[in-house]
């Protein structure tokens, strides 16, 4: 798998984060390893943008830590939408017991902040890969 | 037993020989002293016996001239007087009784020379009555009164103190002191002598007054007993130149009793007062010197010129050796003002602070001055304590007292450690229950500048590269780099251990810096803080670091309080304002579960929690934060829902720090800061 999504364009994140220098600074990143980012202040934010009816984005990179919306709920919420995002989360505070909290609800790419461009773009990758995987062998759909 | 015996019939003899001729009643009645100072000095187990041997020694020379039934009744009598006497003298002064002083000199008087012979006569004047010795109740109820009155002030104290103390003191006296007795008892016998030979035709009163030297002389040198001993003795030979004729033979023998009864009364009172006095006065001038002697403190008594006295013992040890400064190095005879004034010119400023001090209480401008200082004599540093108080006397003076106080001193100053360090730990505890979000705070500005960084590094490797995109990428690193600078100074602060240090405060900047600190805990646990702070907030003096701690220990309790509130309704409120004129008022309110009634008095006491997992210190441990800054903390639940917390903090003396305007502005948490 590459960069390049399944019909040859560029693979698009979205970045849900709720510090601005933060998101700026992670957009530009994606960007500089050839990803195509939008990024959102906050969870509630980027749930409203799927639902003006515009191409979701391929992966969602999110922020543990926020003010109103915690990265779980935005997780939850869409998972019991049925909406099914490859999604890597971020973290300033790596504690084991909130990667199992994570890991349980699905979310299987967790990394720990400051993070690479390079590492960043593989965690999407991956992530986009696995549940492509999953998709194919479970029939996909969830509820 | 058997001397007791011998002496009771020595003193019924006594008794016979001067009477009242037709009642029966002695002048003087020794039995009475000695039956009654018997009793008094020995156990009670011994009291029958005594009682049975005194009966027998009264009945024995009586019972040839007077019937049976007359000299029962008469022991009866006795009896109840001298047990009367016994029976209140242990109560009032235990089996060895003291009279040193006008008040115990009194309860004597009421009990043993007023009460006792009074019941005594009542019993025997009936005694004399009913046998027809007398037409007249009262006539034999005073006499024997009298007689017995005379006995209980003359001779008891003399059976009472003098006998026992003397001989107990024989063998141990000083050889002035047995001459100076000697010589007393020498100038008694004169005077018995002029007593008994008198009617000198140049001084027909002269027996009045001779025996006054030699009684005072007793009074004062040989406290109460002496005086007693004295006394005894010119009484008996004023008893026996009545017999030889003299100045108390009148014309009739009743006369003659009364007068003699009259002079020993009035010669008796004042002579024990003055030995009482005498006595009290040795008394207290030995537990002085006992005092001073006990004392590890130094001490020394100064004159009105500040010329030493009088030294004590631990001041003697200390006077010529290097424990104390020069200017301490005085004895009797020195000028201690002049050692000061030396030292002082020297250069010692304790000495120049001494000598102010003692010139001003004995110039009476203050009656008590203190002063504390230090020294390293070599063996590590002693802290001192010297006092000055006046001597409330005309001729003034002081005393002057010196402690070494180190120990208490090192015991202070290890609390104040223990303290710091305590206060320290609990800072510590704190910020390890932020770690999550203090990781959190710190990851941010990291992330965004390695990000910014990368981002950079790729624009780099495009031709050409977008300047202007590079400039931006670098103000933001620049920008972050600060951020993450400013969340390790904050910490920095909070781990230091470090003395307490008062600075002028505006509380509610310090309510702004704790939020920020505790603003990653606050967005975990979903809480919103609101703020509200009064405009013109007069500045506290207080540590900027402890008064944090507090703060964030209360955020904190607050935000736990709320866990089981719904995340909506977890909301919380600071507010900062001005209490009175002089105090600012920080509150804590929380919407959670609110204080059980039953902890909310102690819940500033160690240990007392209301948190499954809690220690029980924080709230404590802020409670001695705050009262070391003046202030107050306390706890009380809201009319609603949830508690608020108080802490009451004295302003600053004088001008007020102008506050930014946001008065009222409720400001979410996660925009404190920005």
């Amino acid at each position: 798998l590459t960069a390049e999504a399944v019909d040859g364009s560029r693979v698009s994140v979205a970045i849900v984060d709720d510090d601005a220098a933060v998101r700026v600074a992670l957009r530009r990143l994606c960007e500089a390893v050839g990803l195509t980012a939008t990024a959102y202040a906050s969870g509630g934010e980027f749930i409203e943008s799927l639902q003006t009816g515009a191409a979701g984005p391929d992966c969602l990179v999110l922020d543990i830590q926020m003010a109103g919306m915690t990265g779980l709920e935005v997780h939850r919420h869409l998972a019991d939408r049925g909406v099914r995002l490859p999604t890597v989360v971020i973290t300033g505070d790596d504690a084991p017991e909130i990667r199992s909290r994570y890991v349980a609800a699905g979310v299987s790419e967790y990394l720990r902040k400051p993070v690479g461009g390079t590492e960043l773009r593989a965690a999407v990758e991956r992530a986009i890969g696995k549940l492509d995987g999953d998709s194919r062998g479970t029939g996909g759909g969830a509820s | 037993l058997l001397i007791f015996g011998a002496v009771s019939l020595l003193g019924n003899e006594f008794g016979t020989l001067l009477r009242y001729p037709e009642i029966g009643a002695a002048l003087f009645y020794p039995p009475y002293a000695i039956l009654t100072a018997t009793l008094v000095l020995s156990p009670r187990r011994d009291w029958p016996s005594y009682i049975l041997v005194s009966v027998f020694t009264h009945v024995l020379p009586h019972v040839a001239q007077w019937p049976l039934s007359w000299v029962l009744l008469a022991d009866v009598a006795n009896l109840a007087r001298a047990l009367v006497a016994t029976v209140m003298l242990r109560w009032l002064f235990g089996d060895r009784p003291r009279l040193d002083g006008i008040r115990e000199l009194m309860l004597f008087i009421g009990s043993a020379v007023l009460i006792a012979p009074a019941v005594g006569a009542t019993i025997g004047a009936a005694n004399v009555v009913l046998h027809g010795g007398s037409a007249t109740y009262w006539r034999p109820w005073s006499a024997w009164f009298m007689s017995n009155a005379l006995t209980g002030l003359t001779m008891l104290p003399m059976f009472l103190i003098a006998i026992p103390a003397g001989a107990a003191s024989l063998r141990r006296a000083r050889r002035r002191r047995v001459a100076e007795a000697l010589l007393l008892a020498l100038a008694l016998a004169c005077t018995v002598v002029v007593l008994m030979h008198t009617t000198s035709p140049w001084a027909p009163a002269l027996p009045l007054y001779a025996p006054l030297p030699a009684l005072i002389w007793a009074a004062l040198r040989f406290g109460v007993g002496g005086a007693s001993l004295a006394l005894t003795a010119v009484a008996v030979a004023a008893v026996w130149s009545v017999d030889r004729g003299g100045l108390f033979v009148l014309s009739s023998p009743v006369d003659s009793v009364l007068a003699l009864q009259l002079f020993v009364l009035l010669t008796t009172i004042p002579v024990l007062c003055i030995a009482a006095v005498a006595s009290a006065r040795y008394g207290a001038v030995r537990l002085y010197r006992a005092l001073l002697a006990s004392l590890q403190d130094h001490v020394a008594i100064l004159d009105a010129r500040g010329i030493v006295l009088e030294i004590n013992n631990s001041w003697r040890l200390t006077a010529d050796t290097a424990d104390v400064q020069r200017f301490h190095r005085v004895g009797p005879g020195d000028d201690y003002l002049a050692a000061c004034r030396a030292a002082a010119e020297r250069g010692d400023a304790d000495a120049a602070r001494a000598l102010a001090g003692i010139q001003s209480v004995l110039g009476r401008g203050q009656r008590r001055f203190e002063m504390e200082y230090d020294r390293e004599p070599g063996g590590g540093r002693e802290w001192w304590v010297m006092s000055v108080e006046a001597l409330e006397r005309l001729e003034g003076g002081a005393v002057v007292t010196r402690a070494n106080v180190s120990a208490r001193r090192r015991a202070h100053l290890e609390i104040e450690e223990q303290r710091r360090e305590l206060s320290h730990l609990a800072r510590v505890a704190v910020l390890g229950q932020l770690s999550g979000a203090l990781a959190h705070e710190l990851s941010q500005p990291l992330t965004s500048i390695l990000a910014n960084a990368e981002a950079a590094q790729h624009l780099l490797r495009r031709q050409p590269a977008d300047l202007h995109d590079l400039s931006e990428i670098l103000q933001d690193i620049l920008t972050e780099d600060r951020r993450a600078g400013q969340v390790v100074h904050r910490l920095r602060a909070l781990l230091k251990r470090g003395e307490m240090r008062l600075q002028r405060v505006d509380a509610g900047e310090l309510v702004r810096e704790v939020l920020e600190l505790a603003r990653g805990e606050l967005i975990t646990r979903r809480v919103t803080a609101a703020t509200s702070v009064d405009r013109d907030l007069p500045a506290v003096l207080a540590d900027r670091v402890q008064l944090q701690q507090v703060l964030l220990n209360l955020i904190l309790n607050a935000s736990e309080a709320m866990s089981a509130t719904a995340p909506a309704e977890r909301t919380l409120l600071l507010t900062v304002r001005a209490a009175s004129l002089r105090d600012v008022q920080v509150s804590v309110r929380d919407c959670g579960t609110g204080i059980p009634p039953a902890l909310i008095e102690r819940l500033f006491e160690p240990f007392v929690t209301t948190k499954p997992e809690g220690l029980g210190l924080g709230l404590s441990i802020s409670k001695t934060i705050v009262s070391a800054h003046g202030g107050r903390l306390w706890a009380e639940n809201n009319p609603d829902r949830g508690a608020t917390v108080h802490c009451l903090l004295p302003s600053a003396p004088t001008e007020t720090i102008a506050t930014p305007a946001d008065e009222g502005a409720h400001e979410p948490a996660s925009a404190v800061g920005d």
